[in-house]
């Protein structure tokens, strides 16, 4: 860790005012003090954004409402949320440990860095960490990176869990700078890495993510996460599956579905959902709609199990929903 | 005579010192002008250093020193053990290539990062499936050549017993490397104060760490003194003094300050020692009855300085499972650029069970027999290496009581045949093996004036509960209650007991105990009638009698402490030592166990998880059964780990890229069902007076097989490679 300077400003533009550059924002600090360490970010300054005005949850007739830095541990116990959006506290309570979700901030887990090895090991090369370098996971030790959405540069997965169920409700980011605050569908916020995998999403710099909003949906009750890994708890996904359907008289009449763990951002298959509308659910249903859920992956060495493990995962959280 | 206080539960002694956090473990410890070094790893993992530039960590704020391999202090080399920073070749990545020493730990690390390190990089042999054309036999190991042979008369060769034979399974096992991932990090503080060293870090033995830290240094075993009263957890990684611990002790002798040298666990994981993982492959011949005729077993591991090897899979498994008319053991090794191997938990009998009990469960199938049952069958009553018989064997207790307790006959014989909701269920079972080891060790047993006594050795507590069974075998020997013993060890400065390791702690010490508590009251009774102010003066110590705590003689009798007190003594003292004699040539002391699981296969994503274990465990007499089912149910756990979880992941380059334990996988509580223990009452008086044998390996020895034989009962898929992760489940369903 080196030298870095310190600032905890109490409003939103005192913070907005000591942003940018070569400042990082400091909320529950679960990623950032990590790499920090590992000196793969290096921040001359760092803004602690703890004291700002941005908790809260917030139900109305729009939907859901989420200030950027509630913890991840009060969403998941909210009792709105446990009931009008199981996907969404599915997702947070088997992400990370009570303890991780106690600290992280809903903001700070959407933008929280990947867990690529190579990434976090500056003696390797890493486009992401250090654009122009090469990827050492390609040709590496790959087993839990992406299949989809990966480029020459980078496979790295995305790590987040609640930003698929968040993906695949439709969710919104406001973000906010000096120039005022906009509004930005979380399936867009994230930028496949293509050539430049060190640019993750749609924040300028010193810009900070404020709130984030889920539309109402009433039918999302019936919504499931399902997270497959190499052990119970405290573990990152190989594959994920959020998902949510609206059944009437044995019909499907919406669904949402994406993934997670198998690709570089929070994956929706629009392709899917189209597919299971206007068919009855179950097996077939879900088997048949899923057929092509992985097209266009690209498995790396040891990576390729990802391509039916997607699709099995959905299956089988498709199957665990109500009929 | 009091109730006996050895066979009854006790919580541990040491309980509320480390979970109140006042327990001061090796990196606890401090001193005033003490300094840290941290230490620069190596990022290849084969080549040379051709120059490395320090100048910039050198003029850092708080640095003091900066040690390379190009102006470091001399450490002798040690047998066994690598030197640090004595030549420039590096021999695996993430080695320690140098050591920053600054006044605080924060300025030492960031000058660390500054240093840079200019190789001559080198390809790297990182796969023993790669190198298994440079595998060579091992040297032999206590006696036992790396080949051996064993054929009934008439039979030419072990292919021939197997061709022969009326059914056959054969199949190759591999195994992942390990780190032992410790709770505690590598770590050491070391003083030096006027030629003398002080030494606290965790530790197998102090002893042997004195000896081997004298020979690295260049000075006597009188120069060092080592205290390490608390380790948490070695599991074999601690043996021997690893890097840092040298390294610090160095330091402290240049600088002429204290220092401490912790490991980050990143460099925990590759600057230390490894379990290497093995390739294996076990064939078996038997008759139309189950009866075996045939077994070979060939395994290959990475090997150590000089070809040897410390996972001795088909070695320590094979010479003395089953019997078996012809028998073919092959154990061989090559060199890997992997940190070194060395001894991990049930080193040989964790990798080599899960190919030997595999293999069993292969020909169950194959002959469509029950797995108990074959086992049952082939239940060697002698040693088949040695031909010696069992001190005490009642292993086919521990099969027919497992698989009662189990219900092992709800089992189904057809593969997915049991379906609970999207889980597919099956049993599996193995045997469990582990030799019986003993070392000498002399106790010191001490009566005091304020009616306590005091038990005290240079043994070792790794967390296994060593701090409880001093004071529980002394209480048990003196009549009195636990909490009347004080116990004493990991001090250099006590009497030497050996090094704990091969699950010889009690089966050493207790002995030992045992002796110098009988001396002590000798000592005891001798001074009551030479003493002119006792109440016994005078009379024939054949006369007095000591039960209890009280002395009993003709017409009176009173406790210890009130002799001692009319005799104007503080106490009294006496050591007593114990020691293996010639049993060894006339028995075999191992340990046994039968090891059932139950798991769950998801029929859609292949996740296996275990939802029931029970251990049946034929191990003597047990001194503490509270901390010796932790040592059998932590040893079970760790099987489930390298089963389902664990493994070090070498890329190409040997880059060891899950050096951490979010990476690293061991298993958490949600990983874990209940564990079930049970003790067969067999005391073994044959191996030792105490009648006790080693637990400490017992439990981990086949449990990864008894998860895979269920996974196949489960599923009807055949998993041969640990860890047995998803990917390779869902190959085989529909």
């Amino acid at each position: 860790m080196r030298g870095f300077e310190w600032t905890e400003p109490d409003t939103i533009t005192g913070a907005l005012d000591a942003a940018g550059g070569q400042a990082a924002f400091l909320a529950g600090g679960t990623t950032l003090i990590d790499l920090m360490k590992l000196q793969v970010m290096r921040p001359s300054r760092v803004v602690g954004i703890n004291r700002l005005p941005l908790t809260g949850i917030r139900v109305d007739a729009k939907g859901l409402h989420i200030g950027a830095l509630t913890r991840m541990s009060d969403v998941a116990e909210h009792p709105e949320v446990a009931h009008a959006y199981p996907v969404i506290a599915q997702a947070l309570l088997l992400s990370a440990s009570q303890q991780l979700r106690n600290m992280a901030s809903m903001g700070g887990n959407l933008l929280q860095r990947t867990r690529c090895t190579y990434f976090r090991d500056i003696a390797e090369p890493c486009d992401k960490r250090d654009p122009g370098s090469g990827c050492a996971a390609v040709g590496g030790f790959n087993r839990a990176h992406a299949v989809l959405g990966t480029s020459p540069h980078c496979s790295a997965t995305h790590a987040s869990d609640v930003a698929v169920a968040l993906v695949a409700l439709g969710a919104t980011v406001d973000l906010r700078d000096a120039s005022g605050t906009r509004t930005v569908d979380l399936d867009s916020f994230y930028r496949l890495p293509g050539g430049t995998p060190h640019i993750e999403n749609a924040l300028r710099p010193g810009e900070l993510i404020t709130r984030i909003s889920v539309p109402r949906l009433p039918w999302a009750r019936n919504s499931a996460y399902l997270k497959i890994r190499d052990r119970q708890s405290y573990e990152f996904a190989l594959a994920s599956a959020a998902v949510a359907l609206q059944v009437r008289g044995r019909r499907i009449e919406d669904a949402r579905v994406a993934v997670g763990g198998v690709a570089t951002v929070p994956w929706r298959l629009p392709g899917v959902e189209a597919a299971l509308r206007g068919r009855p659910p179950g097996l077939r249903t879900f088997e048949h709609a899923t057929a092509d859920a992985a097209d266009g992956a690209r498995p790396l060495t040891h990576n390729a199990f990802k391509i039916p493990l997607l699709r099995r995962t959905l299956v089988r959280a498709l199957m665990s929903l109500e009929p | 005579m009091a109730e006996p206080v050895v066979g009854r539960p006790h919580n541990r002694v040491d309980g509320p010192l480390k979970v109140s956090g006042r327990a001061a473990y090796g990196a606890d410890h401090s001193y005033p002008r003490l300094v840290h070094g941290y230490a620069v790893t190596s990022t290849i993992a084969h080549g040379v250093i051709r120059a490395m530039d320090t100048s910039t960590a050198e003029r850092s704020p708080g640095v003091i020193a900066v040690y390379t391999p190009f102006n470091a202090f001399t450490i002798h080399p040690v047998e066994g053990l690598r030197a640090p920073l004595q030549d420039t070749a590096v021999a695996h990545h993430g080695q320690i290539v140098a050591l920053v020493v600054a006044e605080s730990f924060e300025q030492a690390r960031a000058a660390a990062f500054t240093v840079e390190v200019d190789y001559d990089e080198r390809r790297p042999a990182v796969s023993l499936a790669e190198e298994e054309g440079n595998a060579r036999p091992i040297p032999p190991v206590m006696g036992i050549p790396p080949v051996v042979t064993r054929l009934a008369d008439g039979v030419p060769s072990i292919t021939a017993a197997l061709a022969d034979s009326h059914i056959t399974v054969s199949a190759a096992y591999t195994t992942a490397p390990q780190a032992h991932a410790a709770m505690e990090p590598y770590s050491a503080v070391v003083t030096w104060d006027d030629g003398r060293f002080t030494v606290h870090n965790g530790t197998q033995g102090v002893g042997l760490q004195v000896q081997t830290l004298a020979q690295a240094l260049g000075v006597t075993t009188d120069d060092i003194h080592a205290v390490n009263p608390f380790v948490g957890g070695s599991f074999g990684g601690k043996y021997r003094p690893n890097a840092e611990v040298q390294l610090a002790a160095a330091a402290a002798r240049a600088l002429r300050r204290p220092v401490k040298v912790v490991l980050t666990r990143e460099q925990s994981f590759t600057g230390t020692v490894i379990r290497s993982g093995t390739r294996q492959r076990v064939s078996l011949g038997a008759a139309a009855d189950g009866t075996l005729t045939a077994l070979s077993h060939r395994a290959l591991a990475g090997a150590v300085a000089d070809r040897e090897s410390a996972e001795l899979s088909a070695q320590r498994t094979s010479l003395a499972w089953y019997a078996v008319p012809n028998l073919e053991v092959r154990q061989t090794s090559v060199p890997l650029n992997t940190p070194d191997p060395t001894i991990m938990r049930a080193p040989g009998e964790a990798s080599g069970s899960f190919a030997l009990e595999s293999a069993m469960d292969e020909l169950a199938v194959a002959l469509r027999m029950d797995p108990v049952r074959l086992r049952i069958k082939n239940n060697a009553t002698v040693h088949p290496y040695s031909g010696l018989p069992f001190s005490g064997k009642h292993l086919v207790e521990c099969y027919r009581l497992g698989a009662e307790r189990f219900g092992w006959r709800r089992r189904g014989t057809r593969p997915r045949s049991r379906l609970d909701g999207e889980w597919y269920t099956g049993m599996g079972m193995a045997t469990s093996v582990y030799p019986g080891f003993r070392n000498p060790a002399t106790v010191k047993v001490g009566l005091r004036a304020d009616g306590t006594a005091l038990v005290s050795c240079d043994t070792a507590d790794l967390g296994t509960g060593m701090w409880t069974v001093l004071p529980v075998v002394a209480a048990h020997s003196l009549g009195l209650p636990v909490r009347r013993v004080e116990p004493r060890l990991g001090d250099s400065e006590l009497s030497p007991a050996g090094s704990v390791g091969g699950s010889c702690g009690v089966v050493t010490v207790g002995p030992a105990i045992m002796a110098a508590a009988h001396n002590a009251v000798a000592a005891l009774l001798s001074l009551a009638v030479g003493e002119p102010s006792s109440p016994f003066h005078g009379l024939d110590p054949a006369d007095l009698r000591y039960d209890s705590g009280r002395v009993s003689g003709p017409g009176r009798s009173m406790d210890f402490d009130d002799l001692l007190e009319a005799m104007g003594r503080s106490g009294v003292e006496a050591l007593g030592t114990a020691a293996p004699g010639d049993e060894s040539e006339r028995y075999v002391f191992d340990s046994f166990g039968a090891q059932f699981v139950e798991v769950r296969v998801n029929r859609w994503t292949g996740e296996i998880r275990v939802s029931r274990a029970l251990g049946v465990m034929d191990a003597g007499r047990i001194v503490n059964p509270k901390t010796a089912r932790s040592q059998i149910v932590g040893g079970m756990i760790w099987g489930i780990s390298a089963a389902l979880h664990e493994g070090l992941h070498l890329d190409a380059s040997g880059h060891l890229v899950n050096a951490d334990l979010a990476n690293y996988l061991i298993p958490v509580n949600a990983d874990v069902p209940e564990v079930d223990v049970h003790f067969l009452d067999h005391p073994d008086t044959r191996f030792n007076p105490l009648g006790s044998r080693g637990i400490g390996e017992l439990g981990i020895v086949g449990t990864a097989a008894a998860v895979a034989n269920a996974v196949h009962n489960a599923t009807g898929i055949r998993l041969r490679e640990l860890p047995m992760t998803l990917e390779h489940v869902l190959a085989g369903l529909d």
